[in-house]
């Protein structure tokens, strides 16, 4: 341990002059490691950077349950704040602290960099329809706050970039709501319809008896479903407008599914019990999403944008939507064999009404 | 136009646009992402490039041999017409409409294709979307250059 030999010999007051007791131990000595020196890279100094020695060192089983940093020379009576996600593979992803740096570096601003001002006025059933869109999307964006910030609390300290991750995901999601709450309000239109099957998947997530449960129902099947209706959401949106929109909060969503892909994968490694845990909380959220994916007010939406208005809603909404369900539930079914669940043999989404052609499926997804 | 967007030298002048205005995509942030793109010609004159994007740049235009794709952490593979419509509607607009942006083509997939061998890199091109697209869409200016 290198320390300012100075001070190892000088006398220090043992209180101040009010009579509070002070500690000099820390600059005597501690059992951290000191002087790492880490060197920042082109991107500036990132938590990549900094993850050296111990401080670098994830353990499967934290000996403390604090929310004293890791690396620090931890103090044998600190509190314990009990945690109850104490192992690695309950809360972590191999990807984690780069996406949380990905997602510091490639934050927006719905107020700023979203051309509102270029808005155009828009044949009234395609507002009504974004509108309606934006109602939806609205009202579920903050399912992926609230469930993190349920689960963060418990989760150990010592896997703060876990948490710092998902602090970042909150910060997304809340942007989300904010960005279509305002295109709702932007071009003269305004929320429309809400509640209306939206909620019982809401709720299965909010619901989930554990974390892993709650990541596979929210990152998994929640957010990937809302990632694949954001992609279709830059090629159905009217203006280039509403496509940046889209296409930025794709790029969000997708950090997020990459985050629960990889921790599913994670947590099926560490402990293979948990898959079943996983499947059967994915056995209700399927029927859940399927609720939600075809309820009328949605579905009707969708139609009509993909439609391009009212009067091509059946030649060409209609195939349309059922070619981008093909897409979301096989890009679903293939996320769930990446992060290590064979949802194929066991789902009872309906393959067949779907267009999901087993025979022919790529485990890919793209 | 149409008669460049098969030649690496297109990309080139693509990421030479990108790295001299790097503060078009500050609000986007940094990229780490290698990209493949696998333009398919029936007369056998196929092109292939890797794009190494890095920081606010494009660090790397280079010629990607048949078989290493997978090098890259995905790559968009299209027939030669696929691309130089989506090009073409670039230029004429100032940036990608309606269906042409490089998502929607690769949401629809039926000309243009999504590939990857590492489901996680495939995932980049969503989490990147926004500068790829930025990137592509520097061809409408491009366009006074190669008049």
């Amino acid at each position: 341990m290198a320390l300012a030999t100075d001070e190892t010999v000088r006398d220090f007051p043992e209180a101040t002059p009010m009579g509070q007791p002070l500690d000099w131990s820390w600059l005597r000595g501690t059992r951290a490691e000191w002087g790492m020196n880490p060197v920042p890279g082109r991107r500036g100094l990132t938590m990549m950077d900094i993850a050296t020695g111990t401080y670098g060192e994830i353990l499967d089983e934290p000996p403390y349950r604090s929310m004293a940093p890791r690396g620090a020379d931890i103090a044998e009576d600190t509190p314990d704040m009990g945690y109850i996600l104490n192992h690695k593979s309950q809360v972590w992803a191999d990807n984690v602290i780069e996406l949380y740096e990905e997602a510091v570096a490639r934050q927006w601003s719905s107020a700023r960099d979203i051309p509102w001002n270029e808005l155009q006025e828009l044949p009234s059933d395609i507002e009504h329809a974004m509108c309606q869109l934006c109602t939806v999307l609205t009202e579920i964006e903050m399912i992926a706050t609230d469930l993190p910030a349920k689960w963060m609390w418990r989760m150990n300290h010592h896997f703060v970039e876990a948490k710092m991750f998902l602090a970042t995901q909150i910060m997304d999601e809340a942007r989300h709501a904010d960005v279509f709450r305002k295109r709702a309000l932007a071009n003269g239109g305004g929320l429309l319809l809400a509640g209306s099957g939206d909620e019982s998947l809401l709720r299965s997530i909010l619901e989930a008896k554990t974390y892993t449960q709650a990541s596979a129902l929210l990152h998994l099947l929640g957010e990937g479903f809302i990632l694949d209706v954001f992609r279709q959401g830059e090629m159905i949106a009217p203006t280039h407008v509403e496509k940046k929109i889209f296409r930025l909060s794709m790029q969000d969503e997708a950090r997020h599914v990459a985050y629960g892909t990889m921790h599913i994968r994670q947590a099926i490694s560490g402990d293979p019990d948990v898959a079943e845990e996983i499947h059967e909380a994915l056995d209700h959220g399927e029927k859940f999403l399927i609720e939600f994916g075809t309820s009328p007010v949605l579905s009707s939406a969708l139609a009509m944008l993909l439609g391009g208005g009212s009067e091509h809603i059946e030649d060409k909404g209609f195939p349309l939507q059922a070619q981008m369900a093909t897409k979301i539930f096989t890009s679903y079914l293939a996320r769930c064999e990446r992060a290590g669940l064979n949802r194929i043999d066991r789902t009872e989404l309906p393959l067949d009404l779907l267009g999901i052609d087993l025979s022919k499926f790529d485990k890919s997804g793209v | 136009m149409s008669s460049r967007v098969n030649q690496l030298g297109f990309y080139q002048d693509l990421a030479d646009l990108m790295n001299s205005h790097p503060e078009q995509y500050e609000t986007l942030g940094e990229v780490d992402f290698t990209l493949g793109i696998v333009m398919v010609d029936d007369h056998g004159a196929d092109l292939r490039v890797r794009l190494s994007f890095e920081e606010l740049g494009c660090s790397e235009v280079s010629p990607l041999s048949e078989g290493t794709e997978n090098g890259c952490d995905c790559w968009l593979k299209g027939d030669l017409p696929a691309w130089e419509e989506m090009f073409e509607d670039i230029t004429a607009n100032g940036l990608a409409t309606g269906r042409r942006t490089i998502n929607s083509l690769t949401l629809l997939g039926d000309r243009i294709a999504t590939m990857g061998d590492d489901p996680m890199g495939v995932d980049k091109f969503f989490r990147f979307n926004q500068t790829i697209q930025q990137f592509l869409d520097g061809a409408a200016q491009l366009v006074p250059a190669t008049a």
